[in-house]
């Protein structure tokens, strides 16, 4: 992760500053960056999405495949994530240098969605035990500034809304034979149920208050994530990012459902805007 | 601009893949019309007085035909009069989709530049791109899509100047389409509103294919045949095997039987029987059908009845005929028997016939009657009956429905009249699906340019044998030579031995339109009086062909032999030769007789004609077989090019030299190209027959008290060697001539496919062609597989690949048949052609075969032969008698042998033009009420019957 160096200087001006609810671009202790959020911007993938927030960007591209189910969850399909921190969203990632941060990423991610809370993964089934749809959940890290669980969030909740899977069905011949028939019209598709998906909202504790969205300067300013919490501090934060995880969720949907009602006619800005 | 197109297809591994293609729109597309002034196009090919006279669109107008119409009526598209057509890319892709061979008969019309027809890239034009909307079907978008890009070009042609008056057609027999483009203010005509309003050629009509709109009204509406069953249930049948899947042969001589040989794993290949019309249902000769097989106790036997189909007629006469069919029989006759419940893919080609006309005066529809007894009579609609009597016709079948007793087609075109030597000879070209149109512009533009001459280049890779004292040796009026010999004298003593074959390898490149070309005819077709070359003239006439005195490329064997004709060393090289001499056979062994000669030539030729001596007595002793076919030659009027006389052909000690030779060099180079590539060499082999085929060959010899070992090939030819009747020298070559009817089909193969290897006839444990590549394609490839054996030439996959190989065979194997069948065809017909101009002939000939009802004569002079029959229909039947073990037939108080001799007179039946026959009728012995008296010449004879 890009590191910057902070004077004594510039860190008792800011934790200053998040003491009086007043961060140094301005926003209060619970707001958020500026996000945009484009979806649809790969054209090869069943579902995707890009979010840029600050000067972090993302990009999720979903890919369905028809696998086989888990003999655990026989009626139900699952999701695969892979994060690629690739070296352009910073130096540190050249060569190798990515892997770990992309294997924590992915593992955080695959235990926040990969369960029935989130999504409803028996919609996923095609027919138990036999067939169902995988879904792989590729995230690309282009931008490193901050925050990078939660501008992952939404952009995976983002390319799930965007997701469209073939409808299939199962023919069966006499002897019992089954085969996947396809639907030949490409505008005959499912769509997901993403009302239930979650947004990670990431705190962290500056001084003796904590800050959602925290830019790079203002994480050097947290003790870098080691440390202790006390008890009652840790009630405070699920609280807050209760409260902010609500806020954050609303008006995304909002946004999504609107960029989709635009249909066709919606200029797509893409990755040269 | 850029689009891109997604849809999701079904992987093989059953996954489900999306497929994204960029899609990239343009404005520089031109419309194509003389008219446009906007477009900056160069040539345009819709011309500005694109006008036919049609009552419906008076102006100038371009046509725009959908998808269906081009798949249904391309013969329409097809006439000459048809011109200044706009074929949007959406059609042509969706034709390319759906048939092959209409995309490649329409994109042959888009080349023609006489048809004017153009290509208007739609989909790829930034106005006329439309995407599938939300709940519409694939072929609703591309009928949308025609709609939109015929609408674009009758509002941008009219825009340019001049063109007021010009009007877009969309032609369309679709009716939700029609009116679709109605309300969208296009012009729009269904095809045959169209066609019909062409009122200055009414004789288009004539080629509208019956679509199922007007069948109704064609027929009854009571259904005659059975459903056929959908696709689905046909393959889920197959599957389960309930159903059998099997190609449909029609029997020759029963129109209501036919067979369907259902090819199995292995040899459990099988065939079953079809019987009636009802069970037939509807299938035509070739196609690929499901059939059910009946429970056991409805089997039936082959029946051995001659049925015709006479033409329309009464259901209960039909049943009648069906009713012939069944007759006691015991239970080792019976045969699975089945029906036909489903077509699987048809094999509808245009079929050559005849009209047979309606009897009903100023009617329209008529009944076609094919050429080939195994397709059923089709019905056509024309107005041109009385134009079409006694021409040769093109017929395509458009369809059959289940109300109908005969298929349904509509004419395609005119071949000229009817006993016409270039009609005739056009019909058994067709009939024989043997490719003879000229070669195409991609064809020829991969000969060499001419004046040809070899370069420095061509030397330095090929070996100089120039000096050699090579001649050709050929049938008189050989143009294309292929190979050449030389022999001589060796310091140790012994002899060196060179065949040289023409290097057409050469000039034909692997892959290139040239080689498509002759890889698919396969072989040169020679016909009494024409000959269709599988490749251009210049290579088979010219360049390629080994003509005296001039350098040409060669591939040479050379062998040093010494004086017991034993090979000492074989070697193979590319080189340049001039030949010194082109001699025919007969030439060749006047050199050699006459012992004046001394020259280089000579002296060759007497080497070589001693070496094959000795070559061929070894080749006998190690048991090949020399048979007999009796051959014949035409005398062709150079005026008239009418046959004035035949001969049978002669053969000469010469033939056997140069045959010898060719055998050797086939035999070396098979055993080359099979140590070098034994996978995949391409090779012929000639398989021993199945004992059961000697039957016939040894009950005619027993007759004579002969016994014809037939164990070996060496049994056989000695066995052959001793069959003498004293008194009756023609006794042997009878007998070869039956024992070549015994033999098995010589085929080609490649060697990874197959183990057994051995030539039969030649008593060869391997065998393949290398001499002819002008004319074989074979022969081409084992051109090719010897260059990469002897590091002359690069290879290239498909050469190595085995199955490809095996494919070629296959075809190559097809078209030799075919070729062999027309050539027969074509002997037939000259023979015809012969007898009419001579009336009647008495001459003497020997009993063949016997059979039931008739006796099958050979006339020895003509290579003729012929049946005589003893049963007709209008008069009462002799006595006959007929002993299977002799055999023998005895009519009234005679008895006939095979090998009698009897003497015939010979006349043309002319009473059936289609298929006109040679007709036999016996004058000696004389049976009372069965022969007949010989005939006087002259005009009168030409009636005599057999009852007189």
């Amino acid at each position: 992760m890009a590191t910057v160096q902070v004077s004594e200087a510039e860190k008792v001006y800011i934790m200053h500053g998040v003491r009086d609810d007043l961060r140094v671009d301005g926003r209060g202790c619970e707001d958020y960056r500026h996000m945009e959020i484009e979806t649809d911007v790969v054209s090869n993938t069943d579902g995707s999405a890009k979010v840029t927030l600050g000067h972090t960007a993302i990009l999720v591209g979903i890919k369905a495949e028809i696998g086989k189910p888990r003999p655990m969850v026989a009626d139900e399909g699952f999701l695969e994530f892979f994060v690629d921190c690739s070296a352009n969203a910073t130096p540190e990632f050249e060569g190798r240098g990515g892997d770990e941060l992309g294997t924590e990423l992915s593992n955080t991610l695959y235990k926040v969605f990969n369960n029935r809370n989130s999504i409803d993964l028996r919609t996923l089934c095609i027919s138990p035990g036999e067939h169902c749809w995988v879904l792989y959940i590729d995230v690309l890290l282009l931008q490193c500034d901050g925050n990078l669980f939660d501008a992952i969030s939404v952009a995976v909740k983002a390319a799930l809304f965007n997701t469209r899977i073939p409808k299939v069905h199962i023919s069966e011949d006499e002897e019992g034979g089954k085969e996947i028939e396809l639907s030949d019209d490409p505008y005959d598709c499912m769509r997901l149920n993403v009302e239930n998906v979650p947004c990670i909202v990431t705190l962290c504790k500056v001084g003796h208050r904590h800050v959602v969205d925290a830019t790079l300067l203002e994480k050097a300013c947290s003790e870098g994530g080691r440390g202790s919490l006390d008890p009652e501090s840790i009630f405070e934060m699920t609280e807050t990012g209760k409260r902010v995880g609500k806020a954050l969720h609303a008006p995304l949907m909002e946004v999504l459902q609107k960029e989709e009602s635009l249909g066709k006619k919606r200029q797509k800005v893409g990755f040269l805007g | 601009m850029l689009k891109s197109k997604t849809f999701v297809k079904k992987t093989r591994s059953g996954g489900v893949m999306k497929i994204v293609r960029e899609h990239y729109l343009r404005d520089d597309i031109w419309c194509g019309s003389e008219f446009c002034v906007e477009c900056k196009q160069e040539s345009p090919v819709l011309q500005k007085d694109a006008c036919i006279e049609s009552n419906l669109c008076s102006s100038t107008h371009y046509l725009i035909p959908d998808t269906n119409l081009v798949l249904h009526q391309l013969d329409i598209l097809e006439d000459p009069l048809i011109r200044n057509v706009i074929i949007l890319q959406t059609v042509l892709q969706e034709v390319r989709h759906r048939s092959a061979p209409v995309y490649k008969r329409m994109k042959d019309i888009i080349h023609d530049a006489e048809k004017h027809f153009y290509v208007f890239t739609n989909e790829h034009h930034r106005e006329t791109f439309i995407e599938r909307e939300q709940a519409e079907s694939a072929n609703d978008r591309n009928d949308r899509a025609i709609r939109v890009a015929a609408k674009w070009y009758s509002e941008h042609l009219k825009r340019a100047p001049q063109a007021e008056e010009l009007q877009i057609v969309l032609l369309t027999n679709d009716r939700g389409n029609k009116e679709k483009a109605d309300e969208s203010g296009l012009v729009v005509y269904k095809c045959e509103e169209y066609i019909k309003s062409l009122t200055a050629n009414p004789e288009l009509v004539d080629r509208l294919a019956l679509t199922s709109d007007d069948q109704n009204e064609i027929t009854s509406s009571k259904i005659l045949f059975p459903e056929h069953l959908p696709l689905s249930r046909i393959q889920a049948g197959i599957k389960s095997s309930t159903l059998l899947q099997g190609i449909f042969r029609a029997s020759r001589d029963n129109y209501l039987e036919a067979t369907v040989f259902v090819h199995g794993e292995g040899d459990e290949s099988t065939e079953v029987l079809i019987q009636g019309l009802q069970n037939l249902n509807r299938a035509v000769y070739q196609d690929v059908v499901a059939v059910e097989l009946l429970p056991r106790n409805q089997w039936v036997a082959p029946s051995s009845v001659v049925l015709q189909d006479e033409g329309p007629k009464d259901e209960d006469k039909e049943e009648e005929s069906e009713n012939m069919l069944k007759c006691e029989v015991s239970e080792a006759m019976l045969k699975p028997t089945g029906k036909v419940v489903g077509i699987i893919k048809r094999n509808w080609r245009p079929f050559c016939g005849m009209l047979f006309k309606s009897q009903i005066k100023e009617a329209t529809r008529h009944l076609f009657t094919p050429a080939d007894r195994r397709i059923p009579r089709i019905r056509i609609e024309t107005r041109q009956a009385a134009a079409l009597e006694g021409q040769r016709i093109m017929v395509a079948i458009d369809g059959w429905p289940k109300h109908s007793r005969y298929p349904n087609g509509h004419f395609v075109r005119n071949l000229g009249s009817a006993g016409d030597k270039e009609t005739e000879t056009e019909v058994l070209l067709l009939e024989h699906d043997v490719p003879h149109q000229a070669f195409s512009q991609a064809v020829l533009s991969f000969l060499p340019k001419m004046p040809w001459a070899i370069t420095e280049e061509d030397m330095k890779k090929r070996e100089d044998l120039r000096h050699l004292c090579v001649c050709s040796v050929d049938p008189p009026g050989c143009t294309d030579i292929d190979d050449t010999l030389h022999c001589q004298d060796l310091d140790n003593g012994n002899l060196e031995v060179g065949v040289h074959i023409a290097d057409v390898s050469h000039f034909i490149r692997p892959g290139n339109a040239l080689d498509q070309e002759a890889a698919s005819r396969g072989t040169t077709v020679y016909l009494c009086e024409r000959r269709i070359d599988m490749v251009p003239e210049l290579l088979s006439s010219n360049l390629c062909s080994l003509r005296s005195n001039v350098e040409r490329f060669a591939f040479s064997c050379i062998w040093e032999i010494n004086h017991n004709a034993e090979i000492l060393s074989t070697r193979f090289t590319k080189s340049v030769i001039n030949s010194k001499a082109s001699l025919t056979y007969a030439e060749a062994q006047m050199r050699i007789d006459d012992a004046h000669m001394n020259d280089d030539i000579t002296k060759s030729l007497r080497g070589l004609n001693k070496l094959a001596k000795i070559l061929k007595k070894r080749r006998i002793e190690g048991g090949a077989l020399t048979l007999s076919s009796p051959e014949v030659r035409f005398h062709i009027d150079s005026e008239t090019h009418d046959p004035i006389d035949l001969q049978t052909k002669e053969l000469k000690e010469t033939n056997s030299m140069v045959e010898e030779f060719m055998l050797l060099a086939n035999i070396s180079v098979a055993q080359k190209i099979y140590d070098e590539f034994s996978e995949c060499a391409l090779l012929r082999k000639h398989p021993a027959p199945p004992p059961s085929n000697y039957d016939i060959l040894n009950k005619a010899a027993k007759s004579k008290d002969i016994v014809i070992h037939t164990d070996s090939a060496k049994a056989l030819a000695d066995s052959l060697d001793e069959a003498k009747v004293d008194g009756f020298t023609y006794f042997n070559t009878l007998l070869r001539i039956l024992a070549t009817r015994c033999m098995m089909q010589a085929v080609y193969f490649c060697s990874g496919m197959d183990s057994d290897f051995h030539h039969y006839g030649l008593a060869s444990p391997i065998y393949t062609h290398f001499t002819s590549p002008i004319r074989r394609y074979s022969d081409i490839i084992v051109h090719r597989l010897l260059a990469v054996a002897i590091g002359a030439d690069t290879t290239y996959p498909d050469l190595m690949d085995k199955h490809k190989q095996s494919t070629l065979c296959n075809n190559l194997n097809y078209r030799h048949k075919m070729a062999q069948y027309a050539q027969r065809a074509s002997v037939a017909f000259h023979t015809q052609l012969f007898f009419k101009s001579r009336g009647n002939l008495n001459e003497d000939g020997f009993i063949l075969f016997v059979r039931k009802n008739a006796i099958i004569v050979l006339i020895p002079k003509f290579g003729l032969e012929g049946t005589v029959f003893f049963e007709s229909k209008d008069k009462a039947n002799p006595r006959l008698t007929f002993d299977e073990e002799g055999p023998t037939l005895t009519v009234e108080n005679h008895a006939f042998h095979m090998f009698d001799k009897v003497k015939v007179t010979i006349s043309l039946d002319a009473s059936k033009i289609q298929h006109q026959k040679i007709r036999m009728a016996l004058i000696e012995p004389v049976i009372p009420g069965v022969s007949v008296a010989p005939p006087e010449d002259g005009p009168e004879a030409k009636k005599a019957k057999l009852d007189r």
